[in-house]
């Protein structure tokens, strides 16, 4: 499973998006708001599961901003940060 | 994710709203009040004004006896109306007292800290520190007394348009001791409020009153009926393993404050995102926030339904 499904997985999974196919998440819609529809509680548990299930930290809110802007970014935000 | 820290809040109706009770002219004949003549001279006034708003403002009153009726049931007319007048002084009085430690000084008061040795333990646990506390006694004036924790401390704040009281730190025209996070900033801040804990610092957010949407909310006992609470605080806990501290300020006398660790409260990491897992920690603020009622029932400053607020299901 490419990182993209594994995160898109999880985000349906562990967000509690119901009735949501994750190959239906458009890759470059806003995880926030319009798009997806998260919202701020929702980006704290993402926080978490980043963590748990990539190994990774997100350090500030700058890093976040960016990573957290559509599934392209955040694709691109952990492969970058697994590669060292 | 948001709560409001204003206490003076004018509660349209029966639903809550941040708007400051009073007309800027009110407010700053007080604040005269405090230069002129100290807290004694505004508490003067005071007795008049709450008189005042008993007996020409109706609707002002109602609003205390949503808390009231429910914080004694079973009282006359009569009785409720004087217990309402009386928590009318107690806001004013506190309100004052914020004013007068802005204008004349943090001398302007005295506050007790209970607890200093066990908010040093948490501190020390390297997890950054939730402040929880509640719309009771003046959490604002009690709030300085943290610096002994020597961390900077970032209050979770809102301030709506129509705002005319000044919180103490906007008084001596100086910035704040606090860094205020916006709510409505980027993601209601929730990052932010993250990023401070990771840095082993002080968050303090108030557990009592919702804004914004009821997916942020818990239902849970308060007074003999269901109200909706916010359960950030508690989400952010898991996430973080920050532990809470409740504290709770009381006005004890002329003077004095009191500033007490009412509890503490450990939220186990990897709760998840459904709000039901949150559901006991914010049950266990709430019934130490009743306990509160029962010392000091007067203190308690929601004037406005919270058992009617959107839907308690």
């Amino acid at each position: 499973m490419s990182n993209k499904e594994k995160l898109k997985k999880m985000l349906v999974e562990e967000l509690n998006i119901e009735d949501l196919d994750p190959n239906s998440i458009v890759d470059d819609a806003p995880l926030f708001g319009d798009g997806l529809g998260l919202d701020s509680l929702d980006a704290v548990e993402l926080v978490v599961l980043i963590q748990k299930n990539f190994g990774i930290e997100i350090k500030d809110i700058e890093e976040a901003r960016a990573a957290f802007e559509s599934v392209n970014s955040l694709v691109a935000f952990i492969e970058k940060r697994l590669q060292g | 994710m948001t709560s409001s820290n204003n206490e003076n809040a004018d509660h349209r109706g029966s639903q809550w709203s941040s708007r400051s009770v009073g007309m800027l002219w009110q407010h700053r004949f007080f604040y005269l009040l405090i230069r002129l003549g100290g807290r004694r001279a505004a508490y003067f006034a005071l007795y008049f004004v709450a008189l005042y708003y008993m007996l020409l403002r109706p609707d002002q009153r109602k609003k205390s006896e949503y808390y009231l009726r429910r914080r004694f049931s079973g009282s006359s007319r009569l009785s409720l109306w004087t217990k309402s007048y009386l928590m009318s002084l107690e806001l004013g009085k506190v309100l004052v007292d914020r004013a007068a430690v802005g204008i004349l000084g943090a001398d302007a008061v005295t506050i007790d800290v209970q607890g200093k040795d066990r908010l040093h333990e948490l501190v020390r646990e390297g997890k950054g520190l939730i402040l929880i506390t509640a719309h009771v006694g003046c959490w604002q004036v009690a709030m300085t007394t943290l610096k002994f924790l020597n961390l900077p401390a970032h209050l979770l704040m809102q301030r709506e348009e129509g705002d005319v009281d000044r919180h103490f730190f906007e008084h001596a025209g100086e910035n704040s001791s606090f860094r205020i996070i916006d709510p409505r900033g980027y993601l209601g801040g929730s990052l932010e409020m993250m990023a401070v804990l990771k840095k082993g610092e002080i968050l303090s957010v108030m557990g009592d009153r919702m804004l914004g949407s009821e997916k942020s909310s818990v239902t849970v006992q308060f007074l003999g009926g269901k109200i909706r609470v916010p359960y950030s605080a508690y989400m952010i806990a898991s996430a973080t393993k920050a532990p809470i501290a409740v504290l709770l300020s009381r006005r004890t006398g002329l003077s004095g404050y009191q500033l007490e660790l009412a509890g503490v409260i450990r939220v186990p990491g990897d709760l998840g995102r459904k709000n039901s897992a949150y559901l006991p920690y914010a049950q266990e603020f709430i019934k130490i926030l009743e306990e509160y009622t029962e010392r000091s029932p007067f203190q308690f400053f929601n004037f406005y339904d919270m058992w009617n607020s959107g839907s308690n299901d």
